[in-house]
């Protein structure tokens, strides 16, 4: 047998190191107090240095926060705007149904904003329920540059999922915030005290610590439709 | 959300409309269950709870499906029985049924 035919033989029978952390990469929404070591984050950057983008232009920025008072900063200013929003569009406390003109106007203007899903995660972030960062002692964001050629938002995707699975396969939780978008959104705060300014805009942030307990673990997710040519066919795979 | 009319916007259900959403659903094997509340903590929806050592999901329940329930059981007593779904104007299409990973 050569070498590839070995190969093939394999990955009938078992997934790749590479596969194992991506299905197991679980959002990890709890995390120990303790920091993580600078250079493995060091090396979760090195991951997003070398992911690919459009004509290789790297249109991000990222900013690595291990400060608890920045972290719990963009966290309180969050969570002041999350209030701000649900006290002008909230009509579902009693005495309150007067505001229902209010938010059906503003779902019509921002519908994907307003879906029960972010709406919902706004008015648990405003009460408090739910931690914006999930306790996790280092942060980094990710900003793009608004110069970037082709699909910037883009590059900066496949530039975090570097380093998400970087992270993962170090035994490291995880968690996708773009919440705290609305922290340099609509204030100027912090991106004065972090020096954003042009040509940067926020995109997202990656929670990441220690986690609580061993959440990494292989789920079921649903299928999904999948178009497939071939042979002059087309059929519909799961 | 992209290509919707005037009057297509004008009938986007509200944010606490529960046919926008069908919530997901997980099974807990109570015999094999510890009461550990792991899974209680770290549910991002709060929609776990834990009654005399009894866990359960609130009514009417927030469940997002993202199976963190699921993965830290460290008894495996959890099972995702029906998936979140999308639904009205914000239907995914083409969603088949809840399959773990396949070789």
């Amino acid at each position: 047998m050569n070498n590839r035919e070995q190969v093939i033989e394999q990955l009938k029978i078992g997934w790749t190191p590479t596969e194992e952390v991506i299905l197991k990469r679980r959002s990890v929404r709890m995390y120990k107090k303790e920091q993580v070591p600078e250079f493995m984050i060091k090396r979760i950057l090195e991951a997003g240095r070398f992911a690919p983008s459009a004509g290789n232009g790297q249109p991000w920025k990222f900013v690595v926060l291990r400060e608890p008072e920045i972290i719990q900063g963009v966290t309180e200013t969050t969570i002041k705007i999350c209030k701000l929003f649900k006290s002008l569009i909230d009509y579902r406390i009693p005495g309150k149904r007067w505001r229902l003109p209010i938010a059906k106007f503003n779902i019509m203007l921002k519908p994907a904003d307003l879906h029960p899903v972010p709406f919902g995660a706004v008015s648990l972030i405003a009460d408090g329920k739910l931690g914006l960062f999930h306790g996790a002692p280092t942060v980094i964001m990710i900003f793009k540059d608004v110069r970037g050629i082709s699909n910037p938002d883009l590059d900066c995707g496949i530039a975090g999922q570097n380093m998400a699975l970087t992270a993962h396969s170090m035994g490291l939780g995880t968690c996708w915030v773009s919440f705290a978008k609305l922290a340099f959104q609509y204030t100027g705060k912090w991106k004065k005290r972090l020096g954003i300014k042009y040509p940067y805009k926020f995109i997202t942030s990656l929670a990441i610590g220690w986690p609580v307990g061993e959440p990494d673990g292989i789920v079921t997710r649903p299928t999904h439709e999948v178009d497939w040519y071939e042979n002059g066919i087309k059929k519909v795979v799961h | 959300m992209a290509n919707l009319t005037f009057s297509e916007k004008r009938r986007i259900p509200l944010y606490d409309d529960p046919s926008q959403v069908e919530c997901g659903v997980v099974e807990f094997d109570h015999k094999k269950c510890s009461s550990c509340g792991m899974c209680v903590k770290i549910c991002p929806a709060s929609t776990l709870e834990m009654i005399d050592k009894i866990v359960r999901m609130k009514q009417p329940s927030e469940c997002m499906m993202c199976s963190d329930c699921v993965a830290i059981c460290p008894e495996d007593a959890i099972v995702a029985i029906r998936n979140y779904r999308y639904t009205g104007c914000y239907k995914t299409i083409g969603l088949g049924e809840l399959q773990a990973p396949r070789l």
